[in-house]
């Protein structure tokens, strides 16, 4: 900033001094403000758009030394003087910009011997002639003149230019489309320019109808060239921006919209995504291929936190505009990494819930064992023992001298044993109903209703044969809302509604009671919920004081992707 | 502890029968429970025939020694799910001539349509404790004679079921309670004074139940259309 204020301050100051000894047509004030802050306005935007690229300054220096080399034109002795000894200023920043442009650095030996060449000519051997010129104006340094000295300075920025123009050529034509782009603007007003100062010297300086569209053309392109620097360092911006645009879009539907995003991103439809093969053996392309790198592709390596989670394979010339290869590696290694620990998330997600199912039914396994133990053991024995005492009580009564006191005793026994048993039966059916592991969901239902001191209606449609853990899901459900109702509610109608359409299992169990259930507290439903969820189902509790309760739960039946065994003729109950 | 559809002296089955001692095979994987049932039957002259576990066994001991009645345990190996029914269904079709008694270890309402579907004639059906009551030993009997007994808590859980709709909407509130009783095992007189109506009108009722239930063979006579009745009115909701 400072320093193209200095700049403009001097171009003024410039103008200012040398306006008397300009000429009206070639050298007007207009044109030589015109150029010089152009330079100097387009280096100052280049600089704050991009402060590390050195594009921006490069251009401010050429905008100073514009203004510098027409000191020469001024009639003032020491001012001339002076400007004679930086006339080549410009043109000495400007081989070294054109030779760094767009991204600011010299990459090769080449670049980097020319612009040394660029900067010993502007500022050593053309200073170094002064000794030896004449010119209009009085030169202060005048040693003396030597005839020869301005045709090799000619010769030696001839070549120099010869140089700079060869290694520009050959950087355009072996440049890939995303570099070209860059390129386009500087030059195509670089060619048109230079062409007509080619024709214009070809065909005679003298005033003639070819001259002056051909000077105007030049002086144009002249005008123009600080303009293409700008576009070209803003085509990089532009650049910048299809980042941020891709940043917007992510995260992406599919490997396939992240690879074209990037493509136009960077402008290279060759680029491609390299995903981590799931054996990790390699990488894999957008459509499941194994990745391979083209001929001259560039590989990039996408790393998170030190992890490689990916490669980019893109045009080498996207490291000339490395801040948006950067920032599409980055975004990139990031959307990757998002998808991997997505990937994590879900497949723990699965494992959680696969897990879960497995405790429930685990459980039901359980209870089922506990309740046919019960029914083969316990009560097997408590059935042969009365049957064993009714023996011994007929043997005591067909005694010619029967005990009363004993068959007493013995009535008694059979009677203590007839209520164990009947305590043993309504415990084995509370830990798990042999009816739902037997008959299913509907008849385990009407059981409950069978029961229920208080009518209970049940109602079930289109209730197909159910995955055994859903089942006693959907029957622990309506047992506990049922008990609810008849211990809390003070119902004296319950119904019970069970449907089943589009793989949702459907049930609701409603009384007329009191309502004002708190369903966060106090009721064994909340225990139930975690259940339900496993078949990704909800309960919901409806229970407005006076209005009753109604209990809802759906479980899902359809394909969840859970293989929990089908209720089949293995049962045991 | 039983309750039977108990029919009008007349036309019960004959008496002379109770003494006379029944050839019974017995079907239960429990082999402790089996021992202790025959030796409780045999205490009173009856003669076992075959002791089976499983339902195979079960069918081939009835073809062979063609009991006049198969007791059998409605949960056998190797499922031990339904394969008594099965069996006895089995059976009832093969030789029909042969009484069933079912046992069950628990309560369960939903297998008697299978039971009762080639009529229910020579069938019951009692929970498995019950072979201990008193009673036990008089229903095998009656079950061998052609008559048929449903086991008091099984058809108390039919009584407390869902049957405030379906089928028995056809029936008028008069009719409903006569059948009610019926299912009881009241005979037209009980349950004459029990509503404190004439026996004439409980029989016009009675047979105004058989209409409106379609109950069709007439030929199984005035006890069993009786008992399919009340079957009716336990099922018809459930299963229509």
């Amino acid at each position: 900033m400072a320093l193209a204020v200095c700049g403009a301050g001097f171009g003024t100051y410039v103008l200012v001094v040398t306006a008397p000894g300009r000429y009206p047509t070639t050298t007007t004030i207009l044109f030589s403000g015109a150029v010089g802050g152009l330079y100097l306005g387009a280096g100052l935007l280049a600089r704050l758009r991009r402060p590390g690229n050195r594009v921006g300054l490069m251009m401010l220096l050429v905008g100073i030394g514009w203004f510098a080399e027409d000191l020469q034109i001024s009639l003032d002795p020491v001012v001339h003087t002076v400007g004679l000894l930086v006339r080549s200023a410009s043109s000495g920043f400007l081989i070294p910009l054109l030779l760094m442009f767009p991204d600011g650095r010299l990459r090769t030996r080449i670049d980097r011997v020319l612009a040394g060449a660029g900067y010993l000519t502007a500022f050593v051997l053309m200073p170094a002639t002064v000794p030896f010129s004449t010119s209009v104006v009085r030169n202060l340094l005048l040693v003396h003149p030597v005839d020869w000295v301005r045709p090799a300075t000619d010769v030696v920025q001839f070549v120099m230019s010869g140089a700079v123009v060869a290694v520009l050529l050959v950087r355009w034509t072996t440049a890939t489309r995303p570099a070209r782009r860059v390129l386009t603007p500087l030059f195509a007003v670089g060619l048109v320019g230079g062409l007509a100062s080619a024709l214009d010297g070809m065909l005679g300086t003298g005033p003639s109808w070819t001259h002056t569209p051909l000077i105007n053309i030049a002086h144009v392109a002249v005008l123009l060239l600080p303009l293409a620097f700008l576009a070209g360092v803003w085509r990089v911006r532009m650049g910048r921006t299809a980042v941020a645009d891709l940043l917007r879009r992510m995260p992406l539907a599919s490997k396939e919209q992240l690879r074209d995003a990037l493509a136009r991103a960077l402008g290279d439809t060759s680029v491609q995504v390299g995903f981590p093969a799931p054996d990790a053996t390699g990488y894999l392309d957008s459509q499941g291929r194994t990745l391979g790198a083209a001929p001259g592709q560039q590989v990039s390596a996408l790393e998170r936190n030190g992890r490689r989670v990916g490669v980019l394979l893109h045009d080498p010339a996207l490291r000339e505009d490395r801040y948006v290869l950067e920032a599409v590696v980055s975004a990139v290694a990031l959307e990757l990494d998002n998808q991997r620990l997505a990937a994590e998330v879900r497949a723990q997600l699965a494992e959680v819930r696969a897990s879960r199912a497995r405790i429930v039914e685990a459980g039901d396994e359980q209870r089922r064992r506990i309740e046919h133990d019960l029914h083969d053991g316990a009560q097997s024995r408590f059935v042969t023992a009365l049957v064993t005492l009714r023996l011994a009580r007929q043997r005591l009564t067909n005694q010619p001298t029967p005990d009363p006191g004993l068959a007493e005793l013995l009535d008694r026994i059979a009677e203590l044993m007839g209520e164990g048993m009947d305590q043993l039966r309504d415990l084995a059916h509370g830990i798990h109903p042999a009816v739902l592991s037997e008959t299913g969901l509907v008849a385990a239902l009407e059981m409950i209703a069978a029961r229920s001191p208080c009518p209970v209606r049940v109602s079930a449609a289109a209730v197909p044969e159910l995955p055994r853990p859903l089942a006693a899901t959907a029957y622990f459900v309506a047992a506990e809302a049922v008990t609810n109702a008849l211990k809390h509610a003070g119902a004296t109608t319950i119904t019970i509604d069970v449907r089943h359409e589009d793989g949702v299992l459907r049930l609701a169990v409603a009384d007329d009671g009191v309502g004002g259930a708190d369903p966060d507290r106090g009721t064994g439903l909340l225990g139930l919920r975690d259940r339900v969820a496993v078949f990704d189902g909800e309960m919901t509790i409806s229970s407005a004081p006076g209005q009753g309760t109604v209990v809802s739960a759906t479980l899902l039946t359809g394909d969840s992707g859970r293989a929990a065994p089908v209720q089949g003729e293995d049962g045991r109950g | 502890m039983t309750a039977s559809a108990r029919t009008p002296e007349s036309e019960g089955p004959s008496a002379v029968q109770r003494t006379h001692p029944l050839r019974i095979v017995l079907a239960d994987d429990e082999r402790l429970f089996r021992s202790a049932l025959a030796a409780l039957l045999e205490s009173r002259g009856h003669l076992i025939t075959a002791q089976v576990g499983d339902a195979d066994t079960l069918r081939a001991a009835v073809a062979r020694t063609e009991p006049d009645l198969a007791v059998i345990d409605i949960r056998m190996p190797p499922t031990k799910r339904l394969e008594g029914l099965r069996a006895a269904v089995d059976i009832r079709q093969s030789h029909p001539g042969v009484g069933i008694l079912l046992l069950s270890q628990s309560v369960q309402v939903t297998h008697l349509t299978e039971l009762t579907g080639y009529g229910v004639r020579g069938v019951g059906y009692l929970l498995k404790e019950r072979v201990a009551d008193e009673h036990f030993l008089d229903t095998v009997r009656r079950i061998a004679a052609g008559e048929c007994e449903f086991d008091q808590e099984v058809l108390g859980l039919l009584f407390n079921g869902p049957h405030q709709q379906g089928g028995l909407a056809k029936l008028s509130t008069r009719e409903l309670e006569v059948l009610k009783l019926m299912a009881q095992g009241l005979t037209n007189p009980a349950i004459a004074s029990q509503l404190v109506v004439s026996v004439k009108t409980v029989e016009t009722h009675v047979g105004s139940v058989f209409r409106r239930l379609a109950l069709p063979d007439e030929s199984e006579g005035e006890y069993h259309r009786r008992v399919l009745a009340v079957l009716t009115y336990l099922q018809s909701e459930r299963h229509g």
